[in-house]
């Protein structure tokens, strides 16, 4: 039976990324850092809450966890 | 008080030459461990189990219910224990149930495995969608302070939705048991 798809560590490395990205861009004086994650920092949990949603269907469809 | 006599060893076989021990294999999780730490701190028992999203979305319900508790007051004073008795029952009873797949022995409840259950899906996204949309000024979270009955009627709809599954469940498979231990 195939692993259980785990989110974790894709959510992880995407805002790992996106952290990285964004960083970068404040580095070169287009946005603010700080003020950016503040607002989009939600967008972690949503992110993390639908690959959930996926895992879950996913695993389902391979027949059941094991 | 006399002992009953015992047996001369000498009428015993000889035992079999000793041969090295095998540890027996330990379960993977201590659920007592896993009360202890989900109890602590709501949310590091399933941290422990393994079910990271779980225990995102307790942390997130114990901040929220401490947020709650002193904007709003009385009901949600109620909260906060809820949410630390429900970590720790559930991380002990997820261990269980952890320890009982990892035996091989047939779960009773594979067929509702909260584990794998969107639930906990949902409940992040959720939380996501809502804090977004109060950083983005869509909405004001703090408006909960009027609209906090409306998480009953959410819960109370989760509760339905999962009475009609049971009643699915239960008139296509054969009956199975209500209330062992759920992942």
């Amino acid at each position: 039976m195939a692993q259980p798809f785990k989110p974790e560590t894709l959510v992880l490395g995407l805002t790992l990324i996106v952290v990285g990205v964004l960083w970068t861009l404040a580095n070169h004086g287009s946005i603010d850092l700080l003020g950016t994650l503040r607002r989009w920092w939600p967008a972690t949990l949503v992110l993390w809450g639908t690959l959930e949603l996926y895992g879950s269907y996913a695993d389902r469809r391979a027949g059941g966890p094991q | 008080m006399s002992s009953p006599v015992a047996a001369p060893h000498d009428t015993y076989p000889p035992l079999p030459p000793p041969v090295a021990p095998v540890a027996a294999p330990r379960p993977p999780k201590r659920p007592v461990l896993a009360l202890v730490l989900g109890g602590a701190f709501p949310g590091v028992g399933q941290l422990y189990n393994g079910q990271t999203a779980k225990a995102l979305a307790l942390f997130a319900a114990f901040a929220a219910a401490i947020y709650l508790a002193d904007e709003v007051g009385m009901p949600f004073n109620l909260v906060i224990p809820f949410v630390v008795f429900y970590s720790a029952i559930d991380a002990y009873r997820s261990a269980v149930a952890i320890n009982l797949r990892w035996s091989g022995r047939p779960a009773i409840v594979e067929t509702e495995d909260d584990a794998e259950s969107p639930a906990w899906g949902i409940v992040l996204l959720g939380i996501g969608v809502l804090l977004l949309m109060n950083n983005l000024g869509i909405l004001q979270v703090g408006a909960v302070r009027r609209f906090w009955p409306l998480l009953l009627i959410v819960a109370g709809a989760m509760f339905l939705r999962r009475s009609l599954q049971r009643r699915d469940a239960a008139a296509t498979v054969t009956p199975r048991s209500e209330d062992g231990p759920a992942v």
